[in-house]
């Protein structure tokens, strides 16, 4: 009885998904009436591939890409006769009114699932939409916790019925316990005892929250050490003199940078121009410490930098695997966690579509809300899974130096690939 | 002609039933933008005042409801109008010293920008209204909320927005007040001497302009459910805002209509065929080469040529 | 009030100051002569520090001397965007040129965008890193350097308009554009002129500050309004003015960062633009627009 029922199923959902992929596919003009034979499912990816975040929205993209391959090559979603996964790619243009625009767009065009968006304000403004139309959003970058907070909250409160919206990215909160965490253990492990650490920021929407989680998570653990100052400037600043100045008179063992890649080069610069006498600089979580364009433009001064951030498990056959195609695809960039991350939402999708068998939102839910997927690339503290507000605990970072130019991870001592240097050595 | 305006109203308020979702969301945002873009053209066509902060009476109407919403529980229908006034009064400090100070042209147009940056700055770095996190709305679906369950209530209100600025522009245009405003535009030293106090009419009109921009900034805060003080307070965004009704044609009724009719799906257009191909950018080139060709060969914006049409088409 | 961080504020506020007179030289020209409202003015100094890029990671040219080549090769972009689109809107309102600008300075942008992506960038130079230390005080070598050929350029600059036979041609167009037709000058082609010098200005500024300055596509808007800052609050069409207002609004600023959290310092040359709008609409030094 059940086979012949999911027999005439699986006709009428391959029929449905055949429709729907040839009419979203003439919809785009895109000759693929060929593909159209096989089953599909079409995965929505929006991101910021122009405009000031256009850096990291092509890698989310390209990761997504890379993954979309590698399972397609691998058979596809097996539970659903090998259905291969299918992209519609999609610009927010960092602009939250083009993001909203196309998230209908992607929908319009048949998308059953969506990633993306990285930016706060795109990912605020494309959830409702995930939410009206019914379809599961996985948000892969976004540290900002109100998208999917205030989704769980209306649901709580019966306004929504069902939550759509999900994310796999660490939030704020677990940067700052990590960061406050790792120093604390770092400095125990070199046996030093730096007291003071100044904090700087951009004052910017990641910056901002970020900085504040830092501070917050220290003050909570009371560590040895304490922050005796924040210091921010604005996010486009083309001089940040007179703010290292500042910190400068603080004398600081410790300066702990949110950085945004542009300010990263100004800040590091000029501490090193100034002579700021550091025991080291350790980030609690910022782009612009670690990418191979800063690492060339900086040279010496991004030296024993330490960035307790989003990264790939270096331990990871897979990982080290998908890094060198990244490598090569890139010209010669290292797996980060834009790539990272938009790696892995699509792995998480494909093991949902495994165990939903189908396409459909709801049984995508189901499926989502009971994800215990261990085949994840990025750090974290255990498998992925998703809690009541629709976001990974288990998310994690991982403090990398750069030591001899390259990002190495440096601690939890059980994923490290060297030994910490700290403090860093006097010029 | 007045029953042309009908039956398009009419064939607006019905398409909602064949659109697809996403088409209704480009309609949406061609109303919102056709309706800033009229706004704009009371103070910076009508009364010939270039605004480029026009987006800071966005910003202060949407934070304003939003804030409201957030800490004193005021719906946002409510709080619409609250945002508004305060956008007024924002108009009123820029005109007075504008006006009152003889600035005009482009001296005026950077006054405008230096209020709307001042205010974008203030807004990153206040804890009320989020700073440079920005402010997140809560998405309910709930109405009284101003928040629905689709986009079909964004699009009758979008709409309804663009017809009231259309509508108050009619207003003063056929009025007094438009004639006025019109003198003050061609020169304003000739009808300062036969007696316009021109100074009233452009606070008049700025104040006007602000207020209902200010109401619409409310839809924005509530559509997009979340606020950063770049985005809201943006140069970019008070450059969408001019450039439809500029586009279109400054100091006429359809011009900020027909240019956004124009500029948004081709906007919208563009980016999807570009971005499908992964040539990141090339949309925006083809943007920019839009705007210099308009304004090569267009200079008077698309309106002349709409008039034309229609009347060649009575006329035959 | 640490004396130390006020002292070094404005000393690194005197030094930047160089780099936003600069900034400001070209487009006080292009106003001052044509009225125009050069928008895309940030915009073609990116492409002057693209140039210094490519310049000095191809051919090894630090950027403190191919600053010369950039500022040619901005020039002819310069001049070939006003023969072929500012001239025809030269009597056009207001509204049209910035939208002429703008369209321009999307499509310079995005052209940017797709050929060098969208990372920031910094040109290496020696001088990127060397201080000069005089007690707690340091000079920043780099910047200094900018400083000095900043104020070589505004020299030059204001030779090539006071002592030069197109430097007067272009004088008097912008004082007087009829009576300049009357006696015979070739009025458009003191224009290309005028708008490729004030173009290579900018683009010579960009090569200077590249090697200390990170930057991306994007970072034009932010330059051109901070360009028009400065014109108005030194005056519109002063040389003099655009050079002592680069500095002005250059450690105001700094000022700002020391007195008033760092974030904030902005708000400071915006509120300085609107006094000087009321007050003195022609800014410091600006002669009295008609």
């Amino acid at each position: 009885m059940d086979d012949h029922t999911n027999a005439r199923q699986l006709n009428r959902r391959t029929f449905l998904k055949t429709a729907g992929a040839v009419a979203g596919t003439a919809a785009l003009g895109l000759p693929t009436l060929l593909r159209a034979q096989a089953p599909t499912v079409k995965i929505g990816v929006i991101t910021p591939v122009t405009g000031p975040l256009a850096e990291v929205g092509q890698l989310q993209r390209l990761g997504a890409q890379m993954a979309v391959e590698a399972i397609n090559a691998a058979g596809g979603i097996k539970s659903m006769g090998g259905a291969k996964l299918d992209l519609i790619l999609a610009d927010t243009e960092t602009k939250h009114d083009v993001a909203r625009t196309e998230m209908e767009r992607v929908i319009n065009a048949g998308a059953q699932l969506v990633m993306g968006g990285f930016h706060s304000g795109s990912v605020s403004a494309m959830a409702p939409v995930a939410q009206q139309r019914r379809v599961p959003y996985i948000i892969d970058i976004s540290a900002a916790d109100a998208p999917t907070h205030s989704v769980a909250q209306a649901v709580r409160e019966g306004k929504q019925k069902v939550q759509y919206v999900y994310r796999i990215f660490p939030s704020s909160s677990i940067f700052g316990k990590l960061a406050v965490k790792y120093m604390t253990e770092i400095f125990r492990e070199t046996k030093t005892s730096p007291k003071r650490v100044v904090v700087t920021y951009t004052n910017d929407a990641f910056g901002k929250p970020q900085a504040a989680s830092f501070v917050e998570a220290a003050k909570a653990a009371n560590p040895g050490w304490e922050i005796v100052e924040v210091i921010p400037y604005p996010e486009d600043a083309k001089d940040l003199s007179t703010e290292v100045s500042r910190m400068k008179a603080l004398k600081p063992d410790v300066i702990s940078p949110v950085t945004r890649p542009a300010t990263a080069i100004l800040l590091l610069q000029e501490l090193a121009k100034q002579r700021v006498d550091l025991m080291g600089i350790i980030s609690p979580g910022a782009p612009g410490l670690y990418e191979p364009r800063q690492r060339e433009i900086l040279r010496e001064n991004i030296e024993y930098v330490m960035d307790s951030t989003i990264w790939h498990n270096v331990k990871s056959p897979r990982a080290q695997k998908i890094e060198e195609e990244h490598i090569k695809r890139t010209g010669g960039k290292n797996l980060g966690a834009e790539a990272g991350y938009g790696y892995e939402a699509i792995l998480v999708m494909a093991d949902v579509l495994e165990r939903s068998k189908s396409a459909d939102p709801d049984a995508i839910v189901d499926a989502i809300k009971k994800t215990n997927f261990t085949g994840g690339i990025m750090m974290s503290t255990g498998p992925i899974r998703f809690n009541e507000f629709g976001d990974n605990p288990n998310a994690a970072t991982a403090m990398i130096q750069i030591l001899k130019n390259k990002p190495i991870v440096v601690w939890p001592k059980d994923a490290a690939q060297a030994q910490v240097v700290f403090p860093r050595p006097k010029v | 002609m007045k029953w042309a305006w009908l039956v398009v109203v009419a064939l607006l308020l019905a398409l909602p039933a064949v659109l697809s979702s996403y088409a209704i969301s480009v309609f949406i945002l061609i109303f919102f933008y056709a309706f800033l873009g009229q706004t704009w053209n009371i103070v910076g066509g009508y009364a010939g005042q270039l605004s480029l902060g026009h987006a800071a009476f966005v910003g202060i109407g949407a934070y304003t409801a939003a804030i409201l919403a957030r800490d004193a529980g005021l719906t946002p229908w409510a709080g619409m109008f609250v945002g508004g006034a305060l956008a007024a009064l924002l108009g009123a400090v820029i005109g007075y010293l504008g006006f009152r100070f003889g600035l005009r042209g482009f001296y005026f147009a950077l006054l405008t920008v230096a209020f709307a940056e001042i205010a974008r700055i203030v807004t990153a770095n206040v804890e009320t209204t989020g700073g440079a996190l920005g402010l997140y709305i809560t998405f309910t679906g709930d109405p009284r909320g101003f928040q629905f369950a689709s986009n079909r209530p964004h699009y009758y209100i979008a709409l309804a927005f663009m017809l009231l600025a259309t509508g108050v522009t009619a207003w003063i245009e056929r009025h007094r007040f438009g004639v006025y405003l019109a003198a003050i535009r061609e020169d304003e030293g000739a009808s300062e001497v036969l007696g316009v106090n021109s100074f009233k009419y452009k606070m008049l009109a700025i104040v006007v302009s602000a207020f209902i921009t200010g109401m619409g900034g409310t839809f924005y805060a509530f559509y997009y459910l979340s606020l950063q003080p770049n985005t809201v307070f943006g140069i970019p965004l008070s450059v969408e805002i001019v450039i439809r009704a500029i586009v279109g044609g400054a100091g006429t009724l359809l011009g900020p209509i027909l240019g956004s009719f124009l500029l948004t799906p081709l906007a919208e257009l563009s980016r999807a065929y570009f971005s499908r191909g992964g040539w990141t950018g090339v949309h925006l080139i083809a943007y920019g080469a839009l705007l210099i060709g308009v304004v090569l060969f267009l200079p008077q914006g698309l309106y002349p040529y709409f008039r034309r049409l229609l009347a060649w088409r009575s006329r035959s | 009030m640490d004396l130390t961080l006020v002292g070094q504020g404005l000393l690194n506020g005197i030094l930047f100051g160089g780099v936003y007179s600069l900034m400001a030289v070209g487009l006080s020209l292009i106003f001052g002569v044509m009225r125009v409202v050069n928008f895309a003015h940030g915009d073609m100094m990116v492409w002057g520090m693209y140039v210094a890029l490519v310049l000095a990671e191809r051919a090894g040219i630090d950027p403190y001397l191919s600053f010369v080549i950039c500022a040619a090769l901005i020039f002819l972009l310069g001049a070939l965007v006003q023969r072929t689109l500012v001239q025809q809107i030269v009597e056009a309102p207001h509204a049209m040129q910035i939208l002429l600008m703008l369209g321009v300075a999307l499509v310079l942008e995005n052209v940017a965008l797709v050929i060098f992506g969208p990372d920031p960038q910094r040109v290496q130079s020696p001088l990127t890193m060397a201080t000069l230390w005089f007690g707690p005080f340091f000079v920043d070598m780099a910047r200094l350097a900018t400083f000095g050929v900043a104020i070589l350029l505004t020299a030059l600059l204001y030779l090539f308009l006071f002592r030069t036979m197109l430097g007067k041609m272009i004088r008097a167009a912008a004082d007087n554009n009829y009576g300049a037709l009357v006696i015979g000058t070739d009025v458009n082609r003191v224009y290309v002129v005028a708008f490729g010098i004030g173009a290579a200005c900018v683009g010579a500024a960009g090569a200077l500050v590249s090697a200390f300055l990170p930057f991306q596509p994007a970072s034009g808007l932010s330059a051109s309004i901070t360009s028009f800052n400065i014109v108005i609050i030194g005056g519109m069409g002063s040389l003099i003015g655009a050079f002592f207002g680069g500095l002005i609004v250059s450690i105001a600023e700094s000022m700002g960062a020391v007195f008033l959290s760092p974030s904030l310092k902005e708000i400071v040359s915006f509120s300085l633009l609107i006094l000087i709008l009321l007050f003195r609409p022609a800014g410091l030094f600006g002669r009295r627009m008609t």
